[in-house]
């Protein structure tokens, strides 16, 4: 059976090859959050576990010049920190560049980990405008549910970052003790 | 992206159908069903089509309660329903969130066991237009419907929003390319300004782009107002733009026939929050002495605006409504969820149709960790790794039908296109068969 197709491995970005090895390690930037297309065609499909919301929202788009700066190409990972936390996401082209001093990560579970929740008793946590670091890692960044682990750590007992980051990955498919949808759905999908 | 041929494997189409998925809520969609699965939708933008054909991996079909070692388990609906209703029944402060990606006849359900429990409702315009919408309260709301715009609008103006990247067909159907009676050419006889921080993809698709300097709005729209009022700007540069921009801006503001403006979330998220979108509101007061102006909140999610509209007209208020003292409360700043969950109050958590996990900052989802979650929804999400007890839902629009309102205001019924995925009867050990 052809289904129409929306599934996209990787958002496109601009193809630029950054050369050297970079002038700083750490690079101080303005983060902003928000949607952009992939990161809402993939959340609302429902593919949250997949390797595909990992790249969709998990990414940093930065203006090339900055890459420069730290010296990493598309695709590579960096940490990212502020005043609320840390998180390690991709890093590409941005689409909307030049915008150099400005980094854009979209919403989803790794940018709320970094984001602040100050309201100022306006109900509105402020998501755009904070001041971060960013630098070059070797860290890998983690799967929702890994991240969701790593983070909140409801269901483990460990309470070390370094730890839960290295265990066993919960993988790109619902974790449950149940039947799944292939055995409750009659018909051939 | 490579080349797709058209799906022509189908048993029948199903026509008119209503998105859900953003506010614009187009009504126009063809959906192509075969073996009662959705698969191909025609007319919908990248976003829409994606979510109608969901990713069946994912769909939650059967209720699930965590055991003691922290794993979801498969049980019935009478054990997971009870282990829901304990947590409630057992909690001092609830808070049930959510409500934008379902129907109005849901809400009514909702609000009447919030006003029995006594807990806090609220949706998710807490995160995305609640600063809107006590500017509308502080400022008013000069609101015209989209059919309006697509009819009469000469000029559109979008602030702080993406719209090719969040509402990719408010555009074409709506705003800018579409053509309406008295704007016969469609897209050229309009003029789109942009103003936004990025070169974003709505900004590449306008005639002119207002690139305002981070957290520099509220300084723009005022020295756009002043310069309505006939006032001099002393400052060569204001927010990052020259004010020769500016008065040329707002002369071309004051000669449009019928403009628009739609804000997004580049407002509320900044530091000025809702003081931006009073200043907004206000701008658009003082071009209607000179034309006619109006302003429309893109809003995110497709009933987001319904849960607003609904809680008004049930309780007085549009959103973070506490019925704690048995009565309606509303204030900003402490009813509203984020404030709730940073402040560590409440004690069980209903998620409906939202996904906290995914939109919440770190510290207020902290405290979800703490106490038990319970999640009404159709996918798996962040939020299930934080819940304790999941209920499947049905798909809104698509396998069941409800009321929803757009961005505008305006109610539109979503009709249902195929029967909810069917499950086989489970045998139990006893001989019965449960659902």
């Amino acid at each position: 059976m052809h289904y129409a197709n929306t599934y996209l491995e990787k958002p496109v970005v601009p193809d630029v090859k950054i050369t050297g090895e970079g002038t700083t390690d750490v690079l101080k930037c303005m983060l902003n959050t928000g949607s952009d297309i992939y990161q809402g065609a993939c959340k609302k499909r429902g593919s949250t576990l997949k390797e595909e919301y990992k790249n969709a929202s998990g990414t940093c788009y930065m203006d090339p010049r900055d890459m420069a700066k730290l010296g990493v190409n598309n695709w590579d990972t960096v940490l990212v920190k502020t005043d609320f936390g840390e998180v390690v996401v991709n890093c590409a082209v941005s689409r909307d560049a030049p915008h150099e001093g400005t980094v854009f990560i979209c919403k989803g579970p790794w940018a709320n980990t970094i984001v602040s929740h100050d309201t100022y008793c306006c109900s509105d946590p402020t998501y755009k405008g904070i001041r971060c670091t960013v630098e070059k890692t070797d860290r890998k960044v983690l799967l929702m549910a890994d991240l969701m682990r790593w983070v909140y750590k409801k269901y483990v007992d460990e309470e070390d970052d370094d730890v839960v980051e290295n265990m066993d990955s919960l993988g790109e498919l619902p974790v449950y003790h149940g039947r799944k949808w292939e055995e409750l759905i009659d018909h051939d999908l | 992206m490579t080349y797709e041929p058209p799906v022509t494997d189908y048993d029948y189409i199903v026509e008119n159908c209503t998105c859900a998925f953003c506010g614009c809520n187009c009504d126009d969609l063809d959906y192509l069903v075969k073996d009662n699965h959705v698969v191909a939708v025609r007319h919908a933008c990248r976003l829409g089509a994606s979510k109608i054909m969901e990713d069946m991996d994912q769909r939650l079909l059967v209720p699930m309660i965590r055991d003691e070692n922290g794993e979801l388990k498969e049980v019935d609906w009478d054990t997971a329903l009870d282990k829901a209703a304990e947590y409630i029944a057992n909690s001092i402060r609830p808070v049930f969130y959510g409500w934008s990606e379902t129907s109005t006849e849901c809400m009514k359900e909702g609000v009447a066991l919030g006003e029995y429990i006594g807990a806090v409702l609220d949706n998710q315009a807490t995160i995305c237009h609640g600063p809107s919408l006590q500017a509308v309260q502080n400022a008013g709301y000069p609101i015209q419907t989209l059919g309006e715009v697509q009819n009469r609008a000469d000029m559109i103006v979008y602030s702080g929003s993406n719209a090719m990247n969040s509402h990719p067909r408010h555009m074409a159907r709506y705003a800018v390319f579409c053509r309406g009676y008295f704007r016969q050419r469609g897209r050229f006889d309009r003029t789109v300004v942009t103003m936004d921080p990025k070169f974003s993809d709505t900004a590449k698709c306008s005639d002119k782009w207002i690139g305002f300097e981070q957290n520099g709005d509220y300084g723009f729209y005022n020295a756009i107002r002043a310069v309505l009022r006939g006032k001099e700007l002393y400052q060569d540069v204001i927010s990052g733009i020259p004010k020769e921009d500016i008065y040329e801006l707002a002369e071309e503001m004051k000669n449009a026939e019928f403009g628009v403006l739609f804000f997004g979330l580049g407002l509320t998220h900044t530091l000025s929050k809702q003081r931006n979108i009073d200043i907004a509101i206000k701008m658009v007061q003082d071009l209607n002495k000179y034309s006619k102006w109006g302003l429309t909140p893109m809003r995110g999610h497709f009933n987001v605006n319904g849960f607003n509209i609904f809680m008004a007209f049930e309780c007085g208020f549009a959103f973070g409504v506490d019925y704690c003292r048995g009565y309606p409360r509303y204030m900003m700043g402490e009813t509203n969820t984020i404030d709730l969950l940073v402040r560590k109050e409440p004690d069980c958590f209903m998620v409906i149709a939202a996904d906290p996990g995914a939109h919440f900052p770190n510290g207020a989802n902290q405290h979800l960790a703490n106490i038990p979650v319970i999640q009404i929804d159709i996918h798996w999400g962040p939020s299930t790794e934080l819940a304790d007890v999941v209920l499947p839902g049905s798909f809104i629009a698509v396998e069941c039908a409800g009321t929803s309102y757009r961005m505008d205001g305006v109610p539109i019924y979503m009709k249902k296109a195929i029967d909810k995925p069917e499950k086989k009867p489970v045998v139990m050990t006893n001989g019965l068969s449960v659902n």
